[in-house]
């Protein structure tokens, strides 16, 4: 329990910590890595709780793949460092402080053992696995959201080619099956010509 | 553990878009330049399909399926008959737009039928999982259908717009609908509403937490003020057509996503959502109808119409009866289709360089094409809701609703500014017929079955008006 | 289940000792006396021509989102997988659905062309 304690305070530190950095830092490759942790000190949460596949494609996909595209982005655009207007954040820091406040008291407040007390969920035993349960359900019970979900991804695959694909390439490569067809007649012309008579 | 294989046959009409889609897809793919009509034919074929498949099962009562993911009801069955009716006539008016403007012809398609794909598993979702991925599947291809002609940096502006306060909506709707799982224990709606009614009220708490976000989500999504800040800049950058496919459907489904969020998972907590509905009701009426009144450009003119018109709409919801869930969807419907006419006509009448975007560019419509002009004030007097037109059904149906429980005031309040809103509704009316036309050569739609399906489209909304009893009694008979 | 967790937790601990001890080590042992000549950047002798980070062509950016989309689809395997004699025909048929709805959206790109490179 102790530990399991003393890892949940790091890491969410960590996880506060980093995206703390992630706004502030004036370099958006910074900004980026901040990111990568904040998703790594978050996966420690969802172990924490259980949620082992979740956390494992927190970091396969998110920190593997999303976060490569988030680096691609910033070099696509070349936002070396974003000139930030020093007067725009201090000019909405109060107003941001006051609502940052309000919301954690609301939060602080409503989340509490008193109201979500009645569901802690039981520690499972070491042979659970989480992977298993979410199997059992997902291709079954959730099979309607699943497929929807398919299609979606389907439809993120036309949305980035539709926007983002300018048309076939014009390569200049070999094409091999052209050149293995090639017969001579192709290539050669035999032309009958009258022979020279050898000038004397 | 055996696995109980769901009945599908609910489902068969979201089955037939999805195979078909695909279909469409590959076809389009495959096919050479010359067939690219075909594309057209099939995707009007899905939408078709969808709607007769889905009359075909209309005397069936409500039947939950899916393991309690989908429901299939006559809300649902009626919202998708008129999504799929309503795609059906962007499909047709954008036709030409899409071949003039040079927009790759495959993936406005495809994208169009999803996004349809999209509402109808909105409308019939029953789970918050379902709800969610549905959302997104008809929002993620309107944000890429804007965007679709790259070349322009307007469009990328109100894909970027649309796309960053929609993820923003939908972080908030999950937020929310974590906080309710939280606090109930489970995501599928019939669940939801049966531990809330068991929970003592001092536990609502949470659940009202929860609410605060759903609600600004939904709010999002409806375009409701203060969450309507994207409608105008969205509305505005948008090509014509795409602006038609978001003006219309959408709110069909923004609406199905209220009644299966609000209505019918949270009938414990009325008091509490209709309250923040109110406020957010009698905003959208007064700033919408206000702000219109200085637009000089017609699509931020309908923009704001649309913003007002989404309040009025929750007058009916704010009622919490099932008279007023009625009187909001016969109000979601009949708006959709004066917006498809009027989004139709800006649409269709942008071409050849004539480009309608300030309402001055209708001027003298009356001596340019008399019928046109006649089919736009009809739905400009309907949306104004002038008797005997569908608008004023629809808004004496959701007045009726607020006041038989009693809130009166708002009633007044809702009338009031439907008198300020009539002035820029009339204003269109009064360009087109008492203002000289610039040029005064004809100006007429691409095609013939263009000008058939206006005038059916503009006559509907007559018809609806003067025999408001058909559809009234089958959204009547939906709750 | 956390108990299995253990000795990933520790192999961590070891690993940010290890790391951060030789940083920390380096810091405090070796030599530092930088001067402006030392810490100026230069290429081969010269200095430098022109920033490390060039602008990408969007094409890398095409490659890179259909290749999160595949990975989200294999993740979706995954615990399909795990289950697979478990959830009989109709969970392995409703994963094939899942398959074949994004092999169409495969079948798109490759007729497309967006995966050829120049």
């Amino acid at each position: 329990m102790y530990i399991e304690q003393l890892v949940f305070i790091v890491s969410s530190a960590a996880l506060i910590g980093c995206a703390l950095m992630m706004v502030i830092a004036k370099n958006t490759v910074h900004s980026a890595l901040f990111l990568v942790m904040c998703f790594v000190a978050s996966a420690v949460l969802w172990i924490l709780l259980e949620a082992e596949f979740l956390a494992l494609i927190l970091i396969f996909v998110y920190v593997g793949a999303v976060m490569t595209l988030f680096l691609f982005v910033i070099m696509l655009l070349n936002l070396d460092i974003i000139s930030r207007e020093k007067g725009m954040f201090v000019r909405f820091l109060p107003i941001g402080i006051v609502l940052i406040l309000g919301m954690l008291a609301m939060m602080v407040y409503v989340i509490s053992p008193e109201h979500f007390g009645h569901l802690v969920p039981v520690h499972e035993s070491a042979d659970y696995s989480n992977i298993k349960e979410l199997g059992m359900v997902l291709y079954t019970q959730y099979v309607y959201p699943l497929e929807a979900a398919a299609a979606l991804l389907l439809v993120a695959i036309i949305a980035a080619v539709g926007l983002t694909f300018r048309g076939k390439a014009h390569r200049k490569a070999q094409n091999i099956n052209e050149q293995l067809l090639v017969k001579k007649e192709d290539r050669l012309t035999i032309l009958k010509m009258p022979s020279e008579g050898k000038e004397e | 553990m055996p696995v109980q294989v769901p009945d599908l046959t609910p489902a068969v009409p979201q089955i037939y878009v999805l195979i078909m889609t695909c279909v469409t897809l590959l076809v389009s793919l495959f096919a050479s330049k010359k067939h690219s009509a075909w594309t057209y034919i099939l995707s009007q074929l899905t939408l078709l399909g969808a709607i007769v498949l889905t009359l075909l099962y209309f005397h069936h009562k409500s039947q939950v399926t899916f393991h309690g993911n989908m429901i299939v009801d006559h809300v649902s069955m009626l919202l998708t008959i008129f999504i799929c009716a309503i795609t059906f006539f962007v499909l047709l008016y954008s036709r030409d737009y899409i071949k003039q403007h040079k927009m790759p012809n495959t993936e406005y398609h495809v994208l169009v039928l999803f996004s349809t794909l999209g509402m109808m598993i909105l409308v019939s979702s029953y789970s918050f999982v379902s709800i969610y991925v549905g959302l997104e599947l008809f929002t993620l291809p309107l944000y890429a259908l804007i965007a679709l002609r790259r070349d322009s940096a307007v469009y990328s502006e109100a894909a970027m717009k649309y796309f960053v306060m929609g993820a923003i909506a939908s972080g908030m709707l999950l937020y929310g609908l974590s906080m309710i799982y939280g606090a109930t224990g489970s995501v599928q709606i019939a669940e939801v509403v049966k531990v809330i009614s068991a929970l003592p009220s001092s536990q609502h708490l949470i659940i009202l937490f929860g609410l605060v976000f759903v609600i600004a989500g939904v709010a999002f999504k409806l375009g409701a003020v203060p969450f309507h800040m994207w409608v105008p800049d969205v509305y505005d950058g948008s090509p014509n057509t795409v602006t038609l496919m978001i003006a219309t459907g959408p709110k069909i489904a923004a609406f199905g996503l209220v009644i299966r969020l609000l209505a019918e998972t949270m009938p414990d907590v009325q008091l509490a959502w209709s309250h923040a509905l109110m406020l957010i009701a009698v905003l959208s009426i007064g700033l919408g109808n206000i702000v219109a009144i200085v637009q000089s450009n017609i699509k931020r003119m309908l923009a704001y119409s649309s913003i007002a018109q989404m309040g009025y709409m929750l007058l009916g919801v704010i009622a919490g009866t099932a008279n007023g869930y009625a009187a909001a969807m016969f109000y979601v419907l009949i708006y959709s289709l004066m917006s498809l006419a009027a989004f139709g006509l800006v649409a269709m009448l942008s071409r050849d360089g004539i480009d309608i975007q300030h309402i001055e560019d209708l001027r003298g419509l009356n001596e340019r094409n008399p019928w046109l002009a006649f089919m736009m004030l009809i739905v400009m007097f309907s949306m104004a809701g002038i008797p005997p037109l569908a608008g004023f059904m629809a808004k004496i149906g959701v007045l009726e609703a607020v006041i038989a429980v009693g809130h009166v005031w708002l009633a007044a309040v809702a009338l009031l500014f439907a008198i300020v809103g009539a002035y820029y509704y009339i204003r269109v009316v009064k360009v087109m017929y008492f203002d000289d036309p610039l040029q005064s050569t004809r100006i007429d739609l691409p095609t013939g079955d263009m000008r058939v399906a206006l005038t059916v489209n503009g006559l509907s909304v007559l018809a609806l008006g003067i025999f408001p009893g058909i559809l009234m009694s089958l959204c009547q008979a939906a709750f | 289940m956390l108990t299995n967790y253990f000795p990933i937790l520790v192999f961590i601990a070891i690993g940010i000792a290890v790391g951060g001890g030789l940083i920390i080590f380096s810091r405090l042992i070796a030599p530092n006396k930088p001067n402006a000549e030392k810490l100026s950047p230069y290429e081969c002798g010269f200095p430098a021509f022109e920033d490390a980070r060039l602008p990408f062509d969007v094409r890398y950016y095409l490659v890179a989102i259909l290749f999160i989309l595949f990975d989200l689809e294999t993740a979706f395997f995954v615990p399909w997988a795990v289950v697979l004699h478990k959830i009989g025909l109709y969970g392995f048929l409703s994963m094939m659905v899942f398959l074949l709805i994004l092999v169409v959206g495969f079948i798109y790109e490759w007729k497309k062309g967006a995966l050829e490179w120049e």
